[in-house]
């Protein structure tokens, strides 16, 4: 991950990009695809933790996400939701299953050219 | 002319991706925009913050949402902020005769109930000035600082903060254990330190004055976030040479979006106007839209 979130320890995109590096794209092109997928991420992640909280437990978990508060989300979130960590980890591992699929296809349309 | 892709697999990824993305970020701006708005406290740095993990952001913020747009959707505290920086002096000082009035009557307006800088003849020495973080305080004999929190994530927040060696001025909030009620456990939650000996007349008027501010019930607002909370006066302090001139419980500190670095921070206090003890102590929102 280019910046250090709550779920860096959970997150491996090497696989991606080793099979981007496969594709014959220049560096920036890989960067701009690498930084689509953590948006897709980062943004799966959230929506799948606020969607567990309450409304008052929405905003603390936003604050601390706003303020970079590492350890203190994961003392909040381990309190507030079940098996956080499995949860997030499913997604990410969900996410990046659909992403090298997606990879698979740009690799056949590459050699259909 | 024909113009043929060089590289269709990566316009194929590119389309495919910013898709997936794009669809993510309006999901969970859908499901979640109400409580994420608050994110943008001041500034469109918190937006940006949430936006993408990614420094190489693809789309900037200022291509997604324009500042009018993002000022239409703030939070109703940013709102407040942004209506209190014209009528807020620019440094903490005493507030002059037109200003309080100005600033009472809006507070009033926005939170619904009667926010003052007088109530029977008392007034305090200052209006705006710096709050800085105070510890627990004894609530009852034999209350220890773990009795304070009732979860782990509470103990990480205000836990650390630790409780003072002395009792608050008031002396416990509770004679005993037994008699300790969820109104006692409320007011050490969300107690002030008010610098009570500096207002004008103290010495001569002791006995009144003490009996007026004990949990007299303020409102403290951090003009620059627009983070307001309800609270009452549990202790006396600080002592003028710390440089603040006021002090927060760590739940207080916490409400007003001052709990983290110096613990330190600008904000308006006043009292309220609750004979009936109506208004519930704890953080605030502005009633009305602003």
């Amino acid at each position: 991950m280019s910046k250090v979130t709550f779920y860096n320890h959970l997150v491996e995109m090497d696989s991606i990009i080793i099979e981007l590096d496969k594709t014959d794209l220049s560096f920036t092109e890989k960067k701009h695809l690498i930084t689509l997928a953590e948006k897709n991420l980062h943004n799966t992640i959230l929506d799948a933790i606020l969607s567990k909280l309450s409304d008052s437990d929405k905003r603390a978990f936003i604050t601390k996400v706003t303020f970079e508060e590492n350890e203190r989300i994961w003392i909040f979130l381990n309190q507030k939701v079940d098996k956080a960590e499995e949860k997030i980890k499913k997604i990410i591992d969900d996410l990046k299953k659909e992403l090298h699929e997606d990879i698979k296809e740009a690799h056949i349309i590459k050699k259909k050219k | 002319m024909n113009f043929t892709n060089q590289k269709p697999h990566f316009e194929h990824l590119k389309r495919k991706w910013k898709t997936k993305a794009e669809k993510a970020e309006s999901n969970l701006w859908d499901k979640h925009g109400r409580h994420l708005k608050q994110l943008a406290l001041g500034s469109l740095g918190g937006l940006m913050l949430l936006a993408s993990p990614s420094q190489a952001v693809l789309h900037p913020i200022n291509q997604q949402v324009s500042r009018d747009d993002a000022l239409k959707n703030y939070d109703r505290s940013v709102l407040l902020a942004d209506k209190l920086k014209n009528i807020v002096p620019g440094e903490a000082r005493s507030l002059n005769p037109d200003e309080e009035n100005q600033i009472t009557k809006t507070l009033s307006s926005v939170f619904g109930f009667r926010v003052m800088a007088e109530i029977d003849d008392v007034r305090l020495n200052r209006n705006f000035g710096f709050i800085g973080g105070e510890q627990h305080l004894y609530r009852y004999p034999g209350d220890n600082v773990y009795a304070h929190t009732d979860t782990s994530s509470d103990w990480a927040m205000y836990g650390t903060a630790g409780i003072a060696s002395g009792l608050g001025a008031w002396g416990y909030f509770a004679p005993s254990k037994e008699s300790f009620k969820d109104k006692d456990k409320m007011r050490e939650k969300y107690y002030l330190a008010i610098q009570t000996f500096l207002v004008p007349g103290f010495a001569e008027n002791f006995a009144r004055l003490r009996d007026f501010f004990k949990y007299r019930k303020m409102i403290v607002v951090n003009p620059h976030s627009g983070q307001a909370v309800v609270a009452e006066i549990g202790d006396v302090g600080p002592s003028e040479w710390t440089g603040k001139h006021l002090g927060g419980s760590p739940e207080v500190m916490e409400a007003l979006g001052l709990a983290t670095g110096p613990q330190k921070g600008e904000v308006l206090y006043f009292f309220i106007d609750d004979p009936e003890d109506e208004i519930q102590l704890g953080p605030v929102k502005t009633k009305v839209e602003l």
